[in-house]
């Protein structure tokens, strides 16, 4: 009896462990998209961009992230502080993220007190002047590009992820390798037109958060330029309760100071 | 008032100074040097072959109020931005200016309140304004100094309500500042009491409204958003901010008209890129009739606006303003015959394309104003390149023309000048 509880108990473990290889690539494509941008209701964290060009000056940008999902794997708004550099301190940002349309995005200049809608279509465009885009930021929508899973090792799953309209962006696919444990990509390489590798982002250092798995250090790099920038996620917190209002023009005009102490 | 600008700035500077190091505000700003080159000589002006040269320091600081008072419960924050400037075109010792000296405070959580001088925008144009009549300054626009300086600072009271139906933003500013514009000692324009173009030789000055209570400017918006466009009405009980009547003909004087503006404006995502649309009502109030050849008419303003995002950091944005005079025969009706004689349109259309290059460091930029019926326009060309975090240098040119002295542009079209702005930030 104890024997055959042993056997089944095992057949059960290897079947599950069975189950958890044959994830659809669809479902890994959804928990990794889960785990980079929605995790928690909403968040803040402070974020420090070194950027440094091909003769190795460098720039910095730090500013302050707010971010609200709307809707699971779908809708989310972001509020974007500027600390530095001077030039652009006390400017705040919104995005309206949406899924399958235009963000709509607004710009606050303080020194006009000017509210400026941003036409940005192309989320392909560096953020704030980083080796970052937009869409590293905010997400790249999950339906955008087909999704092959061409190697699954202990550790990683590798994903091959090609663009269903290549005239829309300047890759022709980039690959990912996801952690298997908290399906968290720990690297994408992107490939250009002609096959050639041409810019990479790497997840330096990760850190369990609040029970969330955070990258809090990461680095993206044109090898084209040979310029890199990298990131430091610093108070980094979930689930504290932002209201919808923080996402509006009164506070893109009266930061919320409470969130943006340093 | 310069007086009180330099005690302000002198007072606050050593109220910074004299606090606890732990408490001292963090103190930001930027150095700069600026020149602007005539590229020609204009003899009318004080000087023939430049139009701007000076250094300015910027000082900025905020404060947000701490301990246990009613201020601290409030979020009060207070704010201060001061300019020090030395003018060498007027070879004058330095002059300050205040731009932002306010208390910001929440004592609800649906009201906002900013008390003191701030600067204040609104509406949907660019570079140009139907509902915005708070103070600018086209000298600075014309000369090449940074974008800030067209907008004036107001002393104002902002009192900001946030209902569920729709925001409402109430400005309450007692007396009156107007437009900076030329004046002959730095740019020349059409002064039509010497029948030309004219620099210091002109004599005419503008009568500002006195300062008493009944003259105070109030303006409203009320603005909410419809999913992802943003609708608004708005409200101007006022003055013309450019002096464009006459008050006594024989004596030179301009004023500034009484005028209520009412108006409306629409902006969303539209097509692949942002559209909007703005009106406005400008009722003239001492001349309802239109028939004083002295005053503006009432006038009617329409701006229809589009920006889109063409990839790889190009950005074009297209704009076109209809103005009409409402009461147009009743004003050429009343016109003499040795009088300048206005159009009842004028239309005019705006380009802008904006195109960065090198991760984001270098911007290049030109804005066109064109004007079929005034056949004039203005083209402002710049290049700004962030050398680092600290340092920008930023060249460019202003080019009005026009076929016309008396037009907008027309009358600039001496004025065309080169400039370059090196600024270093802290």
């Amino acid at each position: 009896m104890l024997k055959k509880l042993m056997v089944v108990s095992a057949v059960l473990f290897l079947a599950g462990n069975a189950c958890a290889q044959e994830l659809s690539v669809d479902e890994i494509v959804a928990k990794a998209n889960n785990s980079s941008y929605y995790q928690g209701k909403d968040g803040s964290a402070k974020a420090s961009m070194v950027v440094t060009d091909s003769q190795g000056r460098t720039r910095q940008r730090q500013l302050t992230i707010l971010k609200l999902n709307v809707q699971a794997g779908g809708d989310q708004k972001y509020y974007v502080y500027f600390h530095k550099p001077n030039d652009v301190k006390g400017m705040s940002y919104i995005v309206w993220k949406h899924v399958g349309k235009d963000d709509d995005r607004w710009l606050y200049l303080p020194a006009m007190d000017l509210v400026r809608r941003i036409a940005a279509s192309d989320k392909r465009s560096s953020f704030a002047g980083t080796t970052f885009l937009y869409e590293d930021i905010s997400g790249r929508s999950i339906d955008l590009d087909t999704h092959e899973l061409t190697a699954s090792d202990d550790a990683y799953y590798t994903l091959k992820n090609t663009p269903k309209d290549p005239a829309s962006v300047e890759f022709s696919y980039y690959t990912m390798k996801i952690d298997k444990h908290n399906f968290v990509p720990m690297s994408a390489e992107y490939f250009d037109k002609s096959g050639k590798l041409y810019r990479t982002i790497e997840a330096l250092e990760v850190q369990n958060i609040q029970g969330y798995p955070t990258v809090t250090r990461m680095k993206a790099a044109d090898l084209n330029a040979n310029s890199n920038t990298v990131t430091e996620f610093s108070q980094v917190r979930y689930d504290i309760g932002l209201q919808d209002e923080i996402f509006t023009e009164r506070f893109l005009r009266t930061p919320p100071q409470q969130w943006l102490k340093e | 008032m310069k007086r009180v600008c330099i005690l302000s700035f002198i007072m606050l500077f050593w109220a910074a100074l004299s606090a606890r190091a732990a408490d001292l505000p963090e103190w930001n700003g930027f150095i700069e040097q600026d020149y602007g080159a005539r590229l020609s000589r204009d003899t009318l002006t004080k000087h023939e072959d430049y139009n701007l040269l000076e250094q300015r320091l910027q000082l900025k600081t905020r404060y947000a109020v701490t301990g246990d008072n009613v201020f601290s419960d409030w979020n009060s924050v207070i704010r201060f931005k001061g300019d020090a400037v030395v003018d060498e075109y007027f070879q004058t010792t330095a002059y300050s200016e205040v731009r932002e000296l306010n208390l910001a405070f929440r004592p609800s959580d649906l009201v906002d309140v900013k008390l003191g001088r701030q600067v204040l925008t609104w509406g949907t144009g660019d570079y140009l304004f139907i509902n915005d009549l708070f103070p600018k300054d086209y000298v600075s626009f014309y000369t090449g100094r940074d974008d800030e300086y067209l907008k004036k600072p107001s002393d104002a009271l902002r009192m900001s309500l946030y209902p569920e139906p729709a925001n409402i933003d109430f400005v309450l500013i007692p007396y009156f500042t107007a437009n900076t514009m030329p004046e002959g000692d730095r740019l020349s324009f059409f002064d039509s009491f010497q029948g030309g173009i004219t620099g210091r030789a002109s004599e005419r000055s503008a009568i500002r409204p006195a300062m008493q209570a009944e003259n105070a400017q109030y303006a409203l918006r009320i603005y909410r958003n419809f999913d992802s466009a943003e609708g608004a009405v708005y409200f101007y009980r006022g003055f013309d901010p450019s002096p464009r009547s006459y008050l006594d003909e024989a004596a030179q004087q301009l004023f500034y008209e009484r005028l209520d503006a009412y108006g409306t404006s629409l902006r969303g995502p539209f097509g692949s890129g942002i559209a909007s649309i703005e009106m406005g009502y400008y009722h003239s109030v001492q001349d309802d009739a239109g028939d004083n050849r002295l005053i503006e008419n009432s006038m009617l303003k329409w701006l229809l606006g589009y920006e889109q995002d063409l990839g790889n950091d190009l950005k074009l944005g297209l704009q076109y303003l209809c103005e009409q005079k409402l009461d147009y025969s009743a004003y050429s009706a009343a016109l003499l015959p040795y009088d300048y004689v206005w159009d009842e349109y004028r239309h005019l259309l705006t380009q802008r394309i904006t195109k960065l290059y090198k991760n984001q460091t270098v911007m290049l930029g030109l804005f066109n104003f064109w004007s079929p019926s005034d056949k004039d326009g203005y083209l402002r060309l710049s290049c700004a390149y962030d050398i680092s975090d600290q340092w920008k240098l930023t060249v460019g040119a202003n080019l009005p023309w026009g076929e016309d002295e008396i037009t907008d542009f027309g009358m600039m079209q001496k004025n065309k000048n080169v400039f370059m702005r090196l600024r270093y930030g802290f």
